[in-house]
């Protein structure tokens, strides 16, 4: 198969011989591939690849590109102009920031809350003083015996359901 | 020469170093261009084998020299460059087959029926070439992958097992008993696939 030397396919590296006859049409296949022509034109495809490559690392794929003359020469070059415009950025942005700060001086800040006095209007009609109670919400009522009810509907007049005294629960004997 | 002048000639005059920069530019771009013409077709049926499919194989190679072009400083740091190439374009390769979804075992047929020589066949013969190449081509795939991947660069007639060692990051030692165990596997795979027909 090959007369090298150093290559793998040595006869000491063979197989198994009862399996010759699949090896060697299985690596027949394999040869077959590894033996394929490249396509026609394949070279000039990838110069024009790497044509193209090339032309977008040198700025032609950029929106805006510096002029030669201001371009760095070497990447220590390039960082320093790169530190140096952040410098100026932060320096823009700081000293417009102080600037507004400086122009622009809060007032004096009040030192309790006023609230307003309604007075009122002479003549008109006022409150005298009154305060608005809120109704009381009358409470729950709890059913009574029939004998009981009527025995105390009996001894004691009509009272107002909110002034009734508290309903003791009926003990049974 | 006034001063106006000389500031006017420091800005004009093109420094020394650039002119050596550009200089070493185009000697880098030329070293890389006869890199192509040189083994262009090598480093595509390196990658036909391991992907079967020329679309794939063709942008396999066109990777490989971009990756180049990145790394063309260090051209001349590297030793042998048609090994570091293979290297390059069989790393690029086993990525992208492992990123692609797997193919039906038709295309493959069709594939190989559309490169393999074919003169002095009939349609029949052909038909069953391919068909005996596609399975010879799945046994390949049935191999665990250290195997496999030394017995598809042993099918380079140019690569020594040296080169293959130096492709695959191993020794030269592991190469052959690799492919020792990748023979006896395949032989066997092969044979049962005749014994169930």
């Amino acid at each position: 198969m090959n007369t090298n030397p150093h290559h793998a396919t040595s006869p000491e590296s063979g197989p198994n011989p009862g399996l010759n006859s699949g090896l060697n049409s299985g690596e027949d296949t394999l040869r077959l591939i590894a033996g394929l022509a490249a396509p026609a034109g394949l070279e000039e495809r990838v110069h024009e690849t790497l044509r193209a490559a090339q032309r977008e690392s040198r700025g032609g794929g950029r929106v805006l590109v510096l002029p030669a003359r201001f371009r760095a020469k070497s990447a220590l070059e390039s960082n320093w102009m790169r530190a140096a415009a952040a410098a100026a950025i932060v320096f823009v942005v700081v000293g417009g920031g102080w600037g507004v700060y400086s122009r622009v001086q809060p007032g004096p800040a009040g030192k309790g809350l006023v609230m307003p006095q309604i007075m009122p209007s002479p003549g008109g009609i006022s409150g005298a003083g009154a305060i608005r109670v809120p109704q009381t919400i009358p409470g729950p009522t709890l059913k009574q015996h029939a004998g009981k009810a009527d025995a105390a509907k009996k001894t004691s007049p009509v009272q107002h359901p909110a002034n009734a005294p508290t309903p003791q629960p009926a003990v049974s004997q | 020469m006034s001063t106006s002048q000389a500031i006017t000639a420091g800005w004009m005059e093109i420094p020394t170093s650039a002119v050596h920069e550009e200089a070493r530019r185009r000697a880098e771009d030329a070293a890389i261009a006869a890199l192509v013409d040189q083994y262009a077709g090598a480093l595509y049926r390196v990658a036909y084998s391991v992907l079967r499919n020329a679309t794939d194989a063709e942008d396999a190679v066109q990777e490989a020299f971009l990756r180049v072009l990145r790394h063309r400083d260090t051209l001349d740091e590297v030793r042998d460059h048609r090994v570091w190439l293979i290297r390059i374009v069989w790393n690029i390769a086993l990525d992208r087959k492992r990123r692609a979804k797997t193919r039906p075992e038709t295309d493959d047929v069709s594939e190989l029926a559309r490169v393999l020589p074919s003169t002095g066949l009939s349609a029949e013969e052909l038909a069953a070439a391919s068909q005996h190449h596609a399975r010879v081509l799945k046994c390949v795939e049935q191999l665990p992958a250290k195997e496999r991947e030394v017995l598809l660069l042993s099918a380079f007639e140019e690569l020594t097992s040296v080169e293959i060692a130096a492709v695959l990051d191993i020794t030269e030692s592991s190469v052959r008993s690799r492919l020792f165990r990748a023979r006896n596997l395949m032989a066997e795979l092969l044979d049962h696939n005749r014994n169930l027909r």
